[in-house]
């Protein structure tokens, strides 16, 4: 379209942004250096306590919370990326026919409501669980059973995770993989490569924008979430998430902090996404 | 007498500082299929879409009809136009693209059916009206975008390149059906290239654009026989441009020696531009010649041998009938009435 | 100069020959779908259970299917529901619906805005429209709500469904702005002005003719917006006040029974979505085929 007035229509979009984005990043930064009555600043003076309460070596609770939700966000997104990729392939390069009705098969799950998945995950990995009800009429039974209870709450949590948010690694990764020109492959077997060097030396490196948003898509609310490993742990885990949860009432201040924490890696990942995604071509 | 319908009077617009059109006057009689002709970049797109009303220039002014028409946007105007890439409505079925204009009128149905029906006619499509858009062909959505414009019966057709994105044969076939159906719908077009032979097959008259500047306006064979300079000269069809002197009357002089000519506007002395196009070189034997030369390569051409003869250092292109081989000394010869004279330009790009 | 080959081995050889090949092909085939097809199971399991629980006569012990009841369903297509379930639902329908709406006509409009844009501009903007997705939606919650607590000194009632409802519309416009954007890049630059040159006013040129081209957008876009409306916990959790969503209402739960309306509601909701989903693409597949078999491609 050719007339420029029209680019007014994007001007009230700033605004809006910059209220409900900019000042609340502007005052959660300088709410995590008060001690504030809720968002009130009368009285308030400047302090690091909310800092010092999770960065200190006097009582490392916090600390070990942060430890413990990093990891369980990393093995998740790993296992994510283990499974997602391929299966993204797989879609991707299957005949055109399939294509469609794979992917619906894909979103379909995301139409349930999420953390009600994962109560029925939760009912699954009990011990008595509603499918070895179910089995046992036929004289079957199915039961996992774990070796303790910190690796049963554990493994439920990055199984949780993982079947909560595969769709969200699949999809990005299936969009590029979709969009790699045939021919190029083509070419890249003309001159000599086998498949898998194919793979590895043209197929891959150019998915790699898609892998960067998955990956994203998948560490981010894994990391910042709390719900999933409540659900799952049935209460006796805490993440960084269950830290903002329970505090965002009454400590305002040490909640802007923890945002601090969470908000420097999605720094960090938008600065990736913009680098190497700058229409926003993989996150729809 | 020609009536003129629009007159640009020194019109210019800029874009980021840079004037994409420069003060350029121009006017357009009814009736007359014109066609800006120049490189990407000349500014005929842009001269075009001010007359269609989607631009404004920055100053000067667009008369139509006598009347200053610079705020009248498109959809007042009594222009249509037939856009680069047909710009063809993909929601729409053929006949809805053709009736949209008609349907914004308030045109009556039963008369849009009929006015589209004989549009489509016109494009030779008639069975097509609920054809979807994507289904089409590129000359076929030529044809529905033509359709569209035309069945306003509007005074004026704007076509921005239209044949740009169809293969040689349609193209030629198409130049021939559209410059037929100006004829019969007597409407005037206006016509955008930068395909020169485009501009010679279809034109009344051709205004040779470049870097926002009317370098030349006249008949295609004014254009042809006589630019007014060595671009001109160079975008018109091939030509050989020699620098040379014009000794007096019906005497000039290049590559040192002295040739009979019929230009006369120029004063002794001056040092003149030389144009000699290559089917008016002869080939002759070099004994005896004033320009002798040997043969550096011969392409097959298909009707024509495409010769190049080096005569001192510098290279002239022949068209000839007769294969000459490479190596092989030859002269050339040209009749006094097919050597143009140009006025030296100071400023050579 | 020749690339020397190194000459294959005896099982290379053997592996090679057309007939192994086809074997070896078939059945790398059969592992690459079991292999997805396990993954898919997986993630379907839960909702398998939700359905299965969805049927279960059970009130009592949270695990065991004691018998077949169309009670749930009948329940949730009667609306009797116990009124905490039943507030939940219907908020998280009419904030989905309305947040649907709202997000689709506002981000249709600034998605024509950004894409008029000059370049640099454009990716800026772009840029912005992207931070509430990559946005971790417990900073997106916490954010919206310091705004609201801000807000509520002034206008007290702003908890509730009106936050939730303003938050909802802030986190689906940048999908639909997403996807309606390639869209636009797809049109013919032409086509607006083709639009004023056949006698549309500007407006009417946005209407009649940008619009309908981009329609597949502006639909996956309010397809994307409701999915997440309707789905969201992290962002509603911060900003819904006394309010309960049903996510909101299921994690309250997460330590008792559930109702069991609720996967009955769940399995009702999401197999209308498929269904109306399979529907449309049926109905525009045979639209298509029927298009094919009438109108012939030309060369």
């Amino acid at each position: 379209m050719n007339i420029k007035k029209l680019g007014k229509l994007a001007l009230p979009y700033l605004v809006w942004m910059l209220v409900l984005v900019g000042i609340p990043l502007l005052m959660i930064f300088i709410l995590s250096f008060m001690n504030t009555d809720g968002v009130s600043f009368a009285g308030a003076t400047w302090t690091t306590a909310a800092w010092e309460k999770m960065f200190t070596l006097a009582d490392t609770t916090n600390l070990q919370i942060l430890g413990y939700t990093f990891l369980t966000a990393f093995v998740a997104t790993v296992i994510c990326f283990l499974i997602g990729y391929p299966m993204a392939y797989i879609v991707a390069r299957s005949p055109f026919s399939n294509k469609f009705v794979i992917l619906i098969l894909t979103i379909i799950p995301m139409w349930s409501n999420s953390l009600l998945r994962n109560v029925a995950l939760k009912n699954i990995l009990s011990e008595s669980n509603i499918l070895d009800s179910l089995l046992s009429r036929i004289g079957l039974s199915f039961s996992i059973v774990f070796a303790n209870q910190d690796q049963a709450t554990f493994i439920s949590i990055v199984i949780g995770l993982v079947l909560t948010f595969l769709p969200f690694m699949i999809l990005p990764i299936y969009t590029v993989i979709e969009k790699i020109d045939e021919s190029l492959l083509e070419a890249s077997m003309d001159l000599g490569a086998n498949r898998v060097r194919t793979f590895a030396k043209v197929t891959f490196p150019l998915s790699m924008k898609g892998v960067t948003t998955g990956i994203i898509m998948v560490f981010l609310p894994c990391f910042s979430g709390f719900a999933i490993q409540k659900l799952l742990s049935s209460g006796t885990v805490y993440v960084l998430g269950s830290l903002i949860e329970v505090n965002y009432i009454h400590d305002i201040n040490f909640v802007s902090m923890l945002s601090i924490v969470i908000l420097v890696l999605i720094f960090g990942s938008m600065m990736i996404v913009n680098k190497v995604d700058k229409e926003g071509a993989t996150l729809v | 007498m020609a009536k003129k319908l629009i007159e640009l009077k020194d019109i210019t617009k800029m874009y980021d500082g840079t004037a994409v059109v420069d003060h350029i006057n121009l006017y357009i009689n009814e009736n007359e299929f014109i066609t800006l002709l120049g490189p990407s970049g000349c500014g005929k797109t842009t001269t075009l879409r001010m007359i269609g009303g989607f631009e404004k220039p920055d100053s000067g002014e667009v008369v139509m009809n006598g009347a200053v028409v610079n705020d009248i946007p498109p959809y007042e105007r009594p222009i249509n136009t037939v856009f680069q890439r047909y710009a063809l409505f993909p929601h729409l079925n053929v006949y809805d693209n053709i009736a949209f204009g008609l349907r914004n009128q308030k045109v009556p149905k039963a008369e849009i059916a009929e006015r589209v029906e004989n549009a489509l006619k016109m494009v030779s499509l008639p069975n097509f009206a609920l054809r979807k858009v994507a289904n089409l062909s590129g000359g076929q959505m030529q044809r529905v975008a033509i359709a569209r414009a035309i069945v306003n019966k509007p005074k004026i057709l704007l076509l921005d390149e239209p044949l740009a994105a169809l293969d040689l044969k349609l193209r030629q076939n198409m130049q021939y059906e559209l410059k037929e159906m100006q004829r019969k719908l007597g409407i005037t077009f206006v016509y955008v290239t930068h395909d020169q032979e485009e501009a010679l097959t279809m034109s009344d008259t051709i205004v040779v654009m470049k870097d926002g500047v009317i370098q030349q306006i006249g008949t295609p064979t004014g254009i042809y026989n006589e630019p007014k300079n060595r671009f001109v000269a160079r975008f018109i069809g091939e030509s050989n441009i020699l620098d040379g002197v014009y000794v007096r009357q019906n005497l000039v002089s290049f590559m040192g020696a002295e040739f009979d000519c019929v230009d006369t506007q120029f004063a002794d002395g001056e040092p003149v531009d030389v144009v000699i196009r290559p089917e008016d070189l002869d080939i002759i034997d070099a004994v005896g010649a004033k320009l002798i030369g040997e043969v550096s390569s011969s392409i097959f051409r298909g009707v024509h041998f495409e010769l190049c003869v080096m005569v001192q250092g510098k290279e002239f292109v022949i068209h000839t009938y007769e294969n000459r081989k490479v190596g092989e000394h030859v002269g050339l010869r040209v009749d006094s009435y097919e050597i143009h004279l140009m006025k030296v330009e100071h400023v050579e790009h | 100069m020749g690339v020397r080959k190194k000459e294959p081995g005896r099982i290379t050889r053997y592996l090679r020959r057309p007939e192994v090949e086809k074997v070896l092909q078939s059945i790398a085939n059969v592992l690459k779908y079991a292999f997805f097809a396990f993954f898919m199971f997986l993630m379907y399991l839960p909702i398998i259970v939700i359905a299965i629980q969805s049927f279960n006569e059970s009130t009592g012990l949270i695990y065991q299917f004691t018998g077949f009841t169309f009670d749930h369903w009948k329940n949730v297509l009667t609306f009797n529901l116990d009124s905490s379930l039943m507030k939940a639902i219907s908020t998280t329908l009419l904030v989905a619906l309305l947040a649907t709406g709202i997000s689709t006509v506002l981000g249709t409009i600034i998605a024509i805005g950004i894409h008029s844009l000059p370049q640099k501009k454009r990716q800026g903007m772009v840029f912005l429209n992207q931070v509430p997705i990559l946005n971790a939606d417990i900073i997106t919650g916490i954010s919206l709500m310091f705004v609201f607590k801000i807000v509520a000194e002034v206008i007290p009632g702003v908890f509730g469904i009106p936050s939730l409802l303003i938050a909802h519309v802030f986190f689906c416009i940048p999908y639909v702005v997403l996807s309606v954007l390639p869209k636009l890049a797809e049109l013919d630059d032409n086509l607006y002005d083709a639009a004023l040159d056949l006698y549309c006013k500007p407006a009417v040129g946005i209407t009649k003719v940008i619009i309908p081209a981009i329609m597949p957008g502006i639909l996956t876009g309010m397809l994307i917006a409701f999915t997440m409306s309707i789905d969201d916990f992290l962002i509603s959790f911060f900003n819904a006040g006394q309010v309960n969503n049903l996510s909101i209402y299921i994690y309250g739960g997460y330590n008792r029974r559930l109702a069991p309306e609720v996967y009955a509601y769940n399995t009702i909701l999401s197999t209308v979505i498929i269904v109306a989903l399979i529907a449309m693409y049926v109905s525009s597949s045979l639209k298509k085929r029927k298009n094919l078999k009438r109108e012939p491609r030309h060369a």
